[in-house]
């Protein structure tokens, strides 16, 4: 847990679409720009929940697949160098003596900002965790539900649960970097590419299915064995492992933000045409964010998010414009 | 057993993962929420039993735990504000 007293000019919480291009266009109006965002990785529910689709209703684009509009969104926010904390779930919003707002995470950082732009979605994702008494005390040792560099499991046991695209994907790039890969999953039918179950299929990976998990055994910090028992059958299966990777999907809540004393209706936050929220110095934008006539699309969170920073510009520099420049005159 | 089910649109985000999951239960209403096809999201029509794994893959993906399985038929008041 660290205490950060390094100002910035505006949080910005949320590092999905609208959290980004809000960072982009903060950067853009000379701001000091922090994202917190709660998953190992930025995009939101474009990179949470679905990577692959093809968006169509982007302006701009005719068709974009969702993690390549991602791509373009970071490329853009990190123009002007934002501060990006991962794996942060804000939990409380306090305004100190002057007037600036401390934002503290589940896990006890601080972070002191002049405003907050909260792009928050549908909330802070976290992935499906398995269902057994002690899984938790695994995380952060031999059980991952994020995979950020395969060479963690280079020549070892592993076993992967889950049937979409994420379970396949591993399966199929970790069948040559680890010793054994096992594939774990309810049922014959896989949720993913035609082309990854194909692969998967030629592939070295021992599929145990329809299996699901019955329980994990360890010492106290390391799973040494999966006890996996057939769906809608007596058979149970024993498997010895030295990592498990679990790609159970992700599920969001807007958690502790509904209890800042926020205007919410319907799990959104009440805004003005400013973006503001009834707390001074806090926006909210994109599908977090709610009025009369309310559109929930990327397209509408890239217009909010110029509206809210605009305004948090002019909140915190009133002497500033809140009607910006043309980008095109800006650059050159 | 037959299987009920029926989408809580109050938290759903229309996010599209049901009807990926399961096409043959889950279309979207004209603002893009989640429904179920059978009964029109009333809860009160078993599905089919072929159906019932896409149903499982369909409920575990959701990211808001907004479809709801029950061996019984709902009470679609509950949920739907009908």
């Amino acid at each position: 847990m660290t205490e950060s007293t390094e100002q910035f000019d505006v949080t910005i919480i949320g590092g999905g679409p609208t959290g980004l291009f809000a960072a982009f266009y903060a950067g853009m109006r000379d701001m000091k720009v922090k994202i917190i965002e709660s998953m190992p990785q930025l995009g939101g529910q474009l990179g949470a929940l679905y990577p692959e689709k093809d968006i169509y209703d982007v302006a701009g684009f005719p068709k974009i697949k969702a993690k390549d509009l991602v791509s373009n969104l970071k490329e853009q926010a990190l123009k002007f160098n934002p501060t990006i904390v991962l794996e942060q779930t804000v939990e409380k919003l306090e305004h100190l003596e002057d007037q600036t707002i401390k934002l503290t995470s589940i896990s006890g950082e601080t972070h002191v900002t002049k405003a907050v732009i909260i792009t928050a979605g549908v909330g802070a994702f976290q992935p499906r965790r398995i269902d057994t008494e002690n899984a938790k005390q695994y995380e952060g040792h031999n059980l991952h539900y994020f995979v950020e560099d395969l060479e963690v499991f280079r020549d070892k046991k592993v076993v992967i649960l889950g049937g979409g695209d994420s379970a396949v994907d591993w399966a199929n790039m970790l069948d040559s970097i680890a010793k054994e890969v096992t594939l774990v999953h309810r049922r014959d039918k896989f949720r993913a590419h035609e082309h990854s179950v194909d692969l998967l299929k030629k592939s070295s990976v021992i599929l145990k299915t329809p299996f699901q998990v019955k329980e994990l055994i360890g010492d106290d910090t390391n799973i040494k064995q999966l006890v996996i028992q057939e769906v809608r059958g007596e058979k149970i299966e024993t498997l010895d492992l030295d990592a498990l990777i679990c790609n159970y999907g992700f599920v969001s809540s807007l958690g502790a933000i509904k209890d800042w004393d926020l205007n919410i209706e319907k799990n959104a936050i009440v805004v003005n045409s400013k973006m503001e929220t009834n707390i001074p110095g806090v926006y909210a934008a994109g599908d977090v964010a709610t009025y009369e006539g309310k559109v929930k699309l990327i397209a509408t969170g890239f217009g909010e998010a110029p509206t809210a920073v605009n305004n948090v510009k002019h909140y915190i520099d009133p002497k500033s414009r809140t009607q910006p420049m043309h980008s095109t005159s800006l650059f050159n | 057993m037959p299987k009920y089910t029926i989408v809580d649109k109050d938290t759903c985000i229309a996010c599209g993962a049901c009807g990926a999951a399961a096409p043959d239960l889950f279309d979207y209403d004209e603002e893009g929420y989640s429904e179920v096809i059978i009964d029109k999201n009333k809860g009160t029509i078993p599905i089919l039993e072929d159906l019932e794994d896409d149903l499982i893959d369909a409920r575990d993906g959701c990211p808001t735990e907004s479809i709801k399985v029950s061996d019984e038929p709902f009470l679609c008041k509950m949920l739907n504000n009908q």
